[in-house]
């Protein structure tokens, strides 16, 4: 009996000691994503997953001569508690390195308290209110914020002649900081909002609401609603209820998404937008990202959450770099504050105050081009910040 | 039966084991857990206040025999209420749970006098509205609850002033066990007592109860208002321990997942509702994490199997397959519901 | 004035396709007291048959509809034949247990086969264009969705009084067994009431597609809503379901209208209070 125990003990340190050395050679750095994989907004998890895979195959497969493993988690929709369980479980069981993702606010502020006392930096590929970043020092963004797109939009509809404006937005974070945003600068350039609709986030019916635009009186409504069925009803409703025919200019940001803009049809042509990434962005690192996009997955989009995906793996990647592969937060966000690169949505950096992703914003009409719906490039606004953290 | 050992021969229908058990049993069983795997404690947590949800619902569909699909309000109400309270009043753990239990308490005894007087299907229904109609309230309350954002923003202080909510969730996990297995044993010895006894007769015939003068209303009353308590203590935990309430936790799914894990767990004898709880818990964290896509199909199988297969006849039949084994086997095969 | 048409016009396109789906669960549920919650994701299966037709099959929309409803009626029928019949006997519970169960796994093939995003209907030309009625302009599909709703009570109210299916059908619920008796052929009823049941709800599925858009948790998101109108309208009323659906649909729109930061506060409120005043429902059974 004792010669089973030793023998049983021998080979169990042996295994033990090929599994270190093996683990030591093999370093792995491990991510883990956090985003719906399933329910209403699973797109978002299908967007995360291509750009970021698809960003990690274009550096041949290794970041920094490390594997990378991503491990994805998922949060439903805006689940905050189940989203803090996750995270934990990723910190404390699956010990990853890093963390990315995030399509809710709600979700990201939940976290923010786990990742500042394990120090783990946490890349945002997607949510978009001001503050989420001021939660914890260690939370990067690579997507975008209402501000930041939706100032220099305001000020281009002012030059543009429209005075009077109705705000239309979803009733949550990210929606009430388009509100305010478009209202601070609207108001400064001189127009006037006449009214501001807050739509609940679970509306399906837009009917009444563009019913409401139309009788406000103003020449131009101001949008914003989270991507998936919102936008799509939403713009839906704006087209079938003639409110451009009745002179009600559209403006948005995200609406003419890329992965549900096909679906409008004609009827989309013209809507104008400002926002930081358009598929149809004429430069090499975006031909780049596309090619290696479709690669991956023929089926696969590119807009602006697999960008945000590609954008925040290329943060990563850097932060592996400056830490050589080992699990040093506050190194790899120093490392990351002070990163500057050629991005496919064009030239980008990140702000080392706030953390946040300075980027070019660009005013887009949708056009068709080759049989296709695009969101052309008119003009660019130039670098924009997050102006909703200046204040 | 025989007529000489009387004292023992009144336990029929609900068993009398002592009360203090089946607590101590979870206590037990949890602990370990605790100790064995330290790195799912935020798993066990979730486990813990799900079950004291469920059981709390137990008393209300499997005790009283009122079918709702609106104790998420009860739950949530709960939450909100001990967030709010470390938000804006003092983060101490203990007095935010008392308010979470008042919070559940009150609204159960506000709602239930007057969904109590509906029965069946109009009872169901309106306990849709109570809970759509509280969701709705705290939606359009953004500055006192956050809205859709959700409630953010408050730590909480360490419990009994000694032991800090840490990031491995060691305290979590303990301190929503030790709710648990003080809101089991207060179930216990209320479903026990004369009072639950009366409560299952209203269950199984109101107007006979009626009939013997127990003031029918009243005693529904009293087990809704004690179910609040619970549902209010669960939600508070939640809130506590992941330091965030949304929006989710006063949702319709939530109703309907509590309900599922009860009756696949088995409803009106407690531990049903706890193993409901745990096998839901860990069949949802499991099959998301193999493949969050397909774990629908799972869990609408087990439904449907449950309902074809009823756990209790399952059990049964294998109770008197391996009857050989125990004599006690053939006495719970003629236990009734 | 404005405000007011609008707000009845809107109610009225919503107020119909919880009608047209509600009338197939009233009839089930009122009619057969079976609670049969996988209702929902009968109407998702329509929507979705149509959605195939049009977009990948690229048929045209008249084709499309019917063959949709047809094949959801179908489904459900057989459906019922093999696995609902065995249901009608068990609790309440246990009704609902099962078809709960029935709906997470149509949610989670309906995920697997067509994936998560919202599914378009092509509408014809004559339906997706916007007339201009003076005060407004609207989409002819909410007109269309009021006609066929006027429709489907009309045909539904004098197939259940005037026709003798209709007889057959009052009969075998008052009681089965005297109409077996008298020769009704009761299973036969059953299956074809729960199946046009199920073809109603499909057809409700694509005409509301515009207004709940058609993903794979349809069926029990909406579910709520539809159980909401039979319960208000009284189960097994389809006038009740009718007047219930219209009024549920007036006060959501109103309340999206003038206060839509409350949500669907005013709905449930004047649910409860609906309710509260009629608990049998507005018009109890057998009022069709």
């Amino acid at each position: 009996m004792t010669r089973l125990i030793r023998k049983a003990a021998s080979l169990a340190a042996a295994a033990s000691l090929a599994f270190t050395a093996f683990g030591a050679i093999a370093q792995t750095v491990k991510v883990g994503i956090i985003g719906p994989f399933s329910g209403p907004f699973a797109h978002y998890g299908t967007l995360f997953k291509n750009g970021a895979e698809a960003y990690i195959a274009s550096q041949g497969g290794k970041l920094a001569g490390k594997d990378v493993e991503l491990i994805y988690r998922d949060t439903g929709g805006p689940n905050p508690g189940q989203t803090k369980t996750l995270v934990q479980e990723l910190i404390v069981k699956d010990k990853v390195d890093y963390l990315g993702g995030f399509v809710f606010t709600p979700n990201a502020f939940a976290v923010a308290p786990l990742i500042q006392q394990s120090q783990t930096p946490t890349v945002i590929f997607n949510a978009a209110t001001s503050a989420i970043t001021d939660k914890s020092e260690f939370f990067i963004r690579t997507s975008y914020t209402l501000w930041q797109v939706t100032v220099p939009l305001a000020q281009w509809a002012a030059k543009n002649h429209i005075k009077k404006v109705v705000t239309a937005v979803t009733d949550y974070g990210p929606g009430i900081d388009a509100e305010t945003a478009w209202k601070s600068e609207f108001t400064k350039q001189g127009g006037t909002v006449v009214e501001s609709i807050r739509m609940p986030i679970s509306t399906a019916d837009f009917a009444p609401f563009v019913q409401r635009i139309k009788a406000s009186g103003a020449q131009a409504v101001y949008t914003f609603l989270p991507g998936g069925p919102p936008n799509l009803g939403f713009v839906k409703a704006y087209n079938e209820n003639g409110l451009a025919k009745a002179g009600i200019q559209f403006l948005g940001t995200a609406e003419t998404d890329e992965f549900d803009l096909q679906k409008f049809g004609d009827a989309a042509l013209g809507l104008t937008t400002a926002f930081h990434y358009s598929a149809a962005h004429d430069a090499p690192a975006n031909k780049k990202f596309i090619e290696a996009l479709k690669k991956r997955d023929p089926n696969a989009v590119a807009n602006y959450a697999s960008v945000g995906a590609w954008d925040g793996m290329y943060v990563i990647h850097k932060m592996i770099e400056a830490t050589d592969g080992k699990k040093d937060g506050l190194k790899a966000i120093a490392a990351a504050r002070s990163l500057q690169w050629e991005s496919p949505r064009g030239p980008v950096r990140i702000d080392p105050k706030t953390r946040h992703i300075v980027q070019n914003v660009y005013l887009r009409k949708v056009e068709k081009v080759g049989g296709l719906l695009v969101n052309k490039e008119v003009q660019s606004f130039g670098p924009q910040i997050d102006y909703g953290l200046d204040r | 039966m025989t007529t000489s050992d009387a004292p023992t021969a009144i336990c029929r229908a609900p068993r009398c084991a002592p009360p203090w058990r089946l607590p101590a049993i979870v206590l037990l069983i949890g602990v370990a857990a605790w100790w064995l795997m330290p790195e799912q404690l935020g798993l066990l947590t979730r486990i813990a206040f799900m079950a004291l949800l469920v059981l709390s619902l137990d008393l209300v569909v499997g005790v009283a025999g009122l079918a709702t699909l609106g104790h998420t309000a009860l739950f949530g109400i709960g939450a909100y209420a001990a967030g709010i309270f470390a938000l804006r009043v003092h983060p101490d753990p203990t007095l935010g749970l008392l308010m979470g239990t008042a919070a559940g308490a009150v609204l159960a005894a506000a709602s239930g006098a007057f969904l109590l007087r509906y029965s069946g299907f109009t009872f169901l229904m309106l306990t849709i509205a109570v809970a759509q109609i509280t969701a709705s309230l705290a939606q359009k309350a953004r500055d006192w609850t956050g809205g859709d954002d959700g409630l953010s923003g408050f730590t909480m202080a360490p419990l009994f002033g000694r032991f800090a909510f840490d990031m491995e969730g060691r305290t979590a996990a303990l301190y929503a066990l030790g709710v648990l297995v003080v809101g089991l044993y207060v179930a216990r010895r209320v479903v026990d007592s004369p009072f639950g006894l009366a409560v299952r007769g209203i269950h199984e015939n109101r107007a006979r109860m009626a009939a013997l003068g127990t003031p029918v209303i009243a005693r529904l009353l009293a087990m809704y208002t004690l179910a609040g308590a619970l549902a209010g203590a669960a939600g508070a935990v939640s809130a506590q321990t992941s330091a965030i309430v949304g929006l989710d936790s006063l949702s319709f799914a939530v109703s309907a997942e509590a309900l599922v894990m009860l009756i696949l767990g088995g409803a009106g004898r407690l531990h049903g509702a706890l193993i409901g709880a745990v096998v839901f818990t860990l069949l949802h964290h499991t099959a998301s994490s193999i493949n969050p896509y397909h774990w629908l199909f799972v869990v609408g199988a087990a439904l449907m199997l449950v309902v074809l297969v009823p756990p209790r006849k399952a059990w049964d039949r294998l109770r008197a397959r391996f009857a050989f084994l125990g004599g006690k086997a053939s006495a719970s095969a003629r236990e009734t519901a | 004035m404005q405000l007011l048409a609008n707000v009845l016009i809107d109610g009225l396109a919503y107020g119909m396709v919880l009608f047209i789906i509600a009338a197939g669960l009233s009839v089930t549920l009122g009619l057969m007291r079976f609670v049969n919650l996988s209702h929902g994701a009968f109407a998702m299966i329509g929507g979705y048959l149509a959605a195939m037709l049009t977009r990948e099959a690229q048929w045209s929309f008249w084709l499309a509809l019917p063959l949709a409803v047809v094949a959801t009626g179908a489904l459900g029928a057989l459906l019922e034949a093999l696995v609902l019949r065995h249901l009608y006997r068990r609790s309440e519970l246990d009704q609902v247990l099962f078809t709960i169960g029935l709906t997470f796994f149509l949610i989670a093939a309906t995920n697997a086969l067509a994936g998560p995003q919202v599914q378009l209907i092509v509408l014809p030309p004559f339906l997706a264009q916007s007339v201009d009625l003076g005060f407004r302009t609207l989409p002819v599909q909410r007109l269309f969705v009021i006609g066929v709703g006027l429709l489907v009570a009309v045909v539904a109210a004098f197939a259940v009084t005037r026709t003798r299916f209709g007889v057959w059908l009052r009969a075998a619920v008052d009681h089965a067994e005297t109409a077996a008796t008298l020769g009704v052929p009761v299973r036969t009823v059953q299956c074809a009431c729960f199946a046009i049941g199920a073809a109603l709800a499909g057809l409700g599925g694509v005409l509301g597609a515009e207004l709940m858009p058609l993903e794979p948790y349809y069926a029990l998101k909406y579910l709520v809503l539809v159980l909401v109108v039979v319960a208000v309208g009284g189960m097994g009323s389809l006038l009740g379901s009718l007047v219930a659906g219209i009024t549920l649909g007036i006060v959501e729109t109103a309340s999206k209208y003038l206060a839509s930061e409350w949500g669907s506060l005013f709905f449930f409120l004047a649910m409860a209070v609906l309710l509260a005043w009629r608990p049998q429902g507005l018009l109890r059974r057998g009022a069709a």
